[in-house]
């Protein structure tokens, strides 16, 4: 089972490039597609999802070009898209299983698969109630039953954690880890913890480009020795922000404790352990730095 | 910010908006359209076998009925949509939060559609301008002949257009597919009421006239009528509005509109009436508060926590994940199962009423004569089930479920059938009363007719849903069709076939055909890798 990501770039009218150049081999497992709003997330999830055609490159599912063969994809394939409705009136039960048929599953058994992927959801209680009436952590978690329903060998999850609490988003992190044995799972986000609780692989995009792709502990190898503490006056606050990379500050009784990324250490800092948090901005910045000396 | 100005920004940026998408510019080609058809005489004013020569005053009366009388129609439909953008861009609920009243709202809305209707009359009066140097019948331009019936008759209506838009958007009942379909009969109601039925020859008709004169069409057909009679004392009073008839043989010059006080008034007095209209509206307008409406919503689709319900609470220790394998179902079967699916999902939601009213019908149709059943009670049976129909194509845009439909395997080949064998479906059982009487009588053409209605207005519906991504366009049309067609027994329009003489099924088997091939091409520039 792999997916291979080949070249691929689309752009959109008036010459808008929002993915060039973008190309990924994976194999079973959970990817983190983790990068900044308008980096190109949506639009790489939209075409691995058949939604979108790309406009250069090549996406190959088994070693089939999905442009040839779009529905052997779309048959493995489960998708909980970052924007999506559902039908008011339809109760979650229904919705589901309209959404089965839809997907050619076989009625009886997708009955009792509806059942048990409420259960998971924990949306058992309000099954029968109408989707207008849900919340919208509830429609995401209807959402993330229906990208389910096909037992699907690879699921494309883009953003999905926006509008659930805290422990639903736990909880969610925990069923993916636990769907990912045989499947691959690509999780699309901007939240870094979500991607460090469950990825096994982040691949790393900004400006429609790839900036990294590895392991996590390839990516904190990486940022190693070039992370420091220094604790400044508030005063200098601003003055630091402007000549370091920062990628936390905490306010103390001491002064500003800053979280600053770069090869060099500044007088009076320690060096600190670094998190993927840091490894991301850093990989951010020099790809920022390289695309403006360009 | 004072009042005037808050009140310029907010209809600059309704008007900003809804100018800079494409479907403005399908907008003004329907008036650049309406210019032609009057050009090439497909749209024609005549009075018995006159017309006026193409002089400023001619051309100018004539847009100036065109404009009134059509785009009042298509026009409402056009800007009925300026709170729902609202609501759906949730700019609302941002408008919501300032100081803005209820009042300035709706006045606001009302001036913004007034002002997209208006351009597309500005359109029709360059059309005019052309049309007087194309037709060359005379060379003289008089700006004020031919510019003042735009001026006084059409945009006084578009104003009153606009606002009566603005108050069906606040109405509930009115707002979606239930108003659209009451428009137009409240709309040939506006027209039978202008008291053009009311004038008589030789006789001077009362000034009151003028303030029912919704579209202006009456004034401006007594003073031509008038103009004709002292040309041809033999005039016998005819004058029609036509659309495709042969073009009349004779011509007289007509000096245009003679204004009067009272004319003036009463034209001024539907700028009036917009304004009221504009303030009912506020009275009815929620303020982008579900609590405010005025009609309850249905209460099983309110909030969870309006309903006492509490949310799931979910635990972060996961239980163990066991899901059942699965098997797909065989070919023929998975069909069918995606039917019943999309039939369900059409008459989900369906009060107990409707369901009621189709048995009636049915039963109605069972029992009546078979000239009754087929010729008064199917018609209404055919209009009852409009609002299932006119969701299909379109639904998945407008519940936003594009994205969760077409990334499924075989959905272009699967689904969209589907849903047309659902809509074929709901068309045969809601006028099945008719296909059995037919059948029973032996009646092949009528069995034929009934069978070409059944499959034509699905896939009306089908082919309008996807390319325009609302049930408007088909709400409205199709209402304008049964109203033409069957109700009135027109050949070549009657798509049911109500009289021997007006059914013509081949043609309807035809275009649904046609639509058919349209829908699917529709959707597949819809879905990638279709």
């Amino acid at each position: 089972m792999n997916l291979t990501i080949a070249n691929v770039g689309k752009c959109y009218r008036g010459n808008l490039w929002a993915l060039r150049n973008f190309s990924l081999e994976l194999k079973p497992g959970v990817l983190g597609l983790l990068g900044p709003n308008g980096a190109g997330k949506t639009t790489t999830m939209s075409i691995l999802a058949t939604i979108t055609r790309a406009t250069e490159g090549h996406v190959s599912w088994n070693g089939v070009d999905i442009a040839s063969q779009p529905n052997m994809l779309r048959s493995v394939l489960g998708y909980l898209p970052q924007d999506f409705g559902v039908y008011p009136n339809l109760n979650a039960v229904e919705f589901l299983e309209y959404l089965a048929a839809v997907k050619g599953l076989d009625a009886t058994t997708s009955r009792r698969r509806i059942d048990e992927l409420l259960n998971l959801v924990n949306l058992a209680d309000v099954r029968k109630r109408p989707l207008g009436g849900f919340s919208g952590g509830m429609k995401q978690r209807v959402g993330i039953a229906q990208a389910l329903l096909n037992d699907p060998q690879l699921l494309i999850v883009d953003e999905p954690t926006a509008g659930l609490d805290p422990e639903e988003r736990v909880r969610f992190r925990n069923l993916l880890s636990d769907l990912s044995g045989e499947r691959i799972v690509i999780l699309s986000t901007h939240i870094v913890s979500d991607v460090e609780a469950t990825a096994t692989d982040i691949a790393l995009i900004s400006q429609g480009r790839l900036v990294a792709h590895a392991a996590p502990e390839e990516l904190l190898q990486g940022v190693e020795g070039k992370v420091w503490e220094w604790v400044v006056p508030s005063s200098e606050l601003n003055t630091v922000k402007q000549r370091y990379v920062v990628s936390n500050t905490i306010r103390r009784s001491d002064g500003v404790h800053v979280r600053i990324l770069g090869p060099d250490r500044p007088a009076g800092s320690q060096p600190v352990l670094p998190t993927l948090e840091d490894a991301y901005l850093f990989a951010l910045s020099n790809h920022r730095a390289g695309a403006v000396a360009a | 910010m004072n009042r005037s100005r808050l009140l310029y920004h907010l209809v600059k940026a309704d008007f900003l908006e809804r100018v800079r998408r494409y479907s403005f510019l399908l907008t003004l080609a329907f008036s650049v359209y309406l210019g032609y058809a009057a050009y090439t005489g497909k749209i024609m004013l005549r009075l018995d076998d006159y017309r006026g020569i193409y002089n400023s005053a001619w051309l100018g009366g004539l847009m100036g009925i065109v404009a009134s009388c059509f785009l009042t129609l298509v026009g409402f439909y056009i800007v009925k949509n300026s709170i729902q953008r609202d609501q759906q861009t949730r700019v609302g609920q941002i408008l919501a939060t300032t100081p803005m009243s209820k009042t300035f709202y709706t006045l606001a809305k009302t001036i913004s559609n007034f002002a997209v209707l208006a351009a597309m009359v500005a359109v029709m009066a360059l059309a005019a301008l052309c049309m007087q140097f194309l037709r060359a019948e005379d060379p003289h331009i008089h700006l004020w002949p031919l510019f003042s019936p735009l001026l006084l008759f059409a945009m006084p209506a578009m104003a009153f257009t606009g606002a009566l838009a603005v108050l069906f958007e606040t109405l509930p009942v009115l707002r979606g597919g239930v108003g659209n379909v009451a428009y137009f009969f409240l709309w040939v109601a506006l027209l039978a009421g202008g008291g053009i039925s009311d004038l008589e020859m030789g006789k001077p008709h009362h000034d009151s006239l003028y303030f029912r004169d919704f579209t202006g069409i009456a004034s401006v057909m007594s003073q031509m009528r008038g103009g004709l009679l002292q040309v041809d004392p033999n005039y016998k009073g005819g004058s029609s509005l036509n659309i495709g008839q042969n073009a009349p043989t004779k011509r007289f010059v007509w000096d245009g509109v003679s204004w009067n006080s009272i004319q003036f008034l009463a034209r001024l007095s539907w700028i009036g009436w917009a304004a009221f209209t504009a303030l009912i509206a506020a009275i009815f307008f929620h303020r982008f508060d579900p609590a405010r409406e005025w009609f309850p919503q249905k209460r099983r689709i309110l909030p969870a926590w309006a309903n006492g319900v509490t949310e799931p609470v979910v635990h972060a220790v996961q239980k163990n994940v066991h899901l059942t394998p699965l098997t797909r179902s065989a070919p023929t079967n998975r069909f069918a199962h995606l039917v019943v699916s999309e039939l369900r999902l059409m008459l989900k939601g369906l009060p107990w009423w409707w369901y009621l009213g189709a048995a009636g019908l049915f039963i109605a149709c069972l029992a009546s004569p078979l000239g009754a059943s087929r010729q008064g009670i199917v018609v209404a049976a055919w209009i009852w089930p409009i609002l299932l129909w006119s969701q299909m194509g379109c639904r998945e845009a407008h519940w936003s479920t594009e994205s969760l439909l077409f990334s499924c395997d075989h959905v272009l080949w699967r689904q969209l059938p589907a849903t047309w064998s659902a809509g074929v479906l709901i068309a045969l059982l809601t006028g099945g009363g008719l296909g059995i009487r037919l059948l029973i009588a032996g009646e092949t053409n009528g069995v034929l007719a009934f069978l070409a209605g059944a499959l034509f207005i699905p896939s009306l519906a089908l082919s309008l849903g996807v390319w325009s991504g609302s049930s408007k366009p088909f709400e409205a049309l199709y209402t304008v069709w049964w109203y033409i067609g069957p109700m009135h027994h027109v050949p070549g329009v009657d798509f049911i076939g109500t009289t021997s003489e007006s059914s013509q099924p081949l043609r309807f088997l035809v275009l649904a055909l046609f639509c058919l091939a349209a829908a699917f091409l529709g959707r597949r520039h819809k879905v990638a890798y279709a």
